[in-house]
């Protein structure tokens, strides 16, 4: 079965399609982190440590995390895409 | 965007049917997009993401995280004890009457001479000095590791290090001088925490 969309268009369409979970990830990774290491309550404008140690605990989990859900996702949708071809071709042979 | 092309037939019901099925060009992308294939891992904010402070230079960083770290806040605050100790040691050697001089060996009217004085002086700074050095590297210290394993900034952190700090004095004279010295250095250290913030 041809490619839907020639390698240049897929090389763009990955691009923006990255931009745009990058951005929403790192919206999601500082609301998140802030809600949990930062305290509303404000008494000076620098980090303290506990919260320092507090932010870096934050990001790495989620970007491990992020991590390891793409690698599991892509596993699973070339996993599916497997299941389509043989259906695929299971069918082509009967008509 | 590319309007997602529909290939195939979605057939038969079995599995996640609800993709609109494109052939092999999912996966490609999704690999390109979040998988092994990416182009580059997440890159540092830039201005569409909105980079708040300006990037500072590796010398920056390392004396900031110098500064924070636990050791070298514990080698400090031993130093500033040990320089607030000798000042107060002298202060009082000022103030106190006898100044350790035995008043069996040189009789009730005895005037020291100056060099007397100043070295009951100094060996009562010294001690004090380490005194104070001992406990404030203690007491920033575990506050430090206390804060850097809880995560979080509150009040309890200086609680706690009063308690553990009191307790280690006092458990040297027993188990219920511990105790009362880890109450009451707890209580003292949050009282000037409330005074300070």
């Amino acid at each position: 079965m041809a490619s839907m969309i020639n390698q240049d268009e897929a090389m763009q369409l990955a691009a923006e399609l990255e931009v745009e979970m990058m951005a929403d990830m790192y919206n999601r990774m500082t609301s998140a982190c802030q809600k949990k290491c930062i305290p509303p309550k404000y008494k000076e404008a620098d980090l303290s440590k506990g919260e320092s140690v507090c932010l870096d605990r934050c990001v790495a989990k989620y970007l491990e995390i992020h991590d390891r859900l793409g690698k599991k996702l892509t596993e699973m949708s070339m996993q599916d895409q497997e299941v389509m071809k043989k259906m695929q071709q299971q069918q082509q042979p009967a008509t | 965007m590319v309007k997602m092309g529909e290939g195939g037939d979605t057939g038969s019901g079995q599995g996640r049917q609800n993709l609109q099925p494109m052939g092999q060009d999912f996966g490609r992308l999704t690999q390109l997009v979040i998988g092994e294939q990416r182009s580059h891992q997440l890159v540092p904010p830039a201005t569409p993401f909105g980079a708040q402070q300006a990037v500072r230079t590796r010398e920056e960083l390392l004396i900031q995280n110098t500064m924070e770290s636990c050791g070298f806040k514990t080698v400090f605050a031993c130093a500033a004890g040990f320089v607030l100790g000798g000042a107060f040691g002298l202060f009082t050697a000022g103030l106190d009457p006898n100044l350790g001089f035995d008043p069996v060996k040189h009789g009730a009217d005895y005037q020291p001479s100056a060099r007397e004085v100043l070295r009951e002086m100094a060996t009562r700074g010294k001690s004090y000095a380490k005194n104070f050095a001992a406990i404030g590297a203690m007491f920033a210290g575990t506050e430090c590791i206390i804060e850097s394993y809880r995560g979080v900034s509150d009040w309890k952190n200086g609680t706690m290090s009063g308690c553990v700090v009191g307790g280690a004095i006092g458990m040297r004279a027993g188990v219920k001088p511990g105790l009362l010295g880890c109450a009451g250095f707890a209580a003292f250290s949050s009282a000037i925490d409330y005074f300070l913030r």
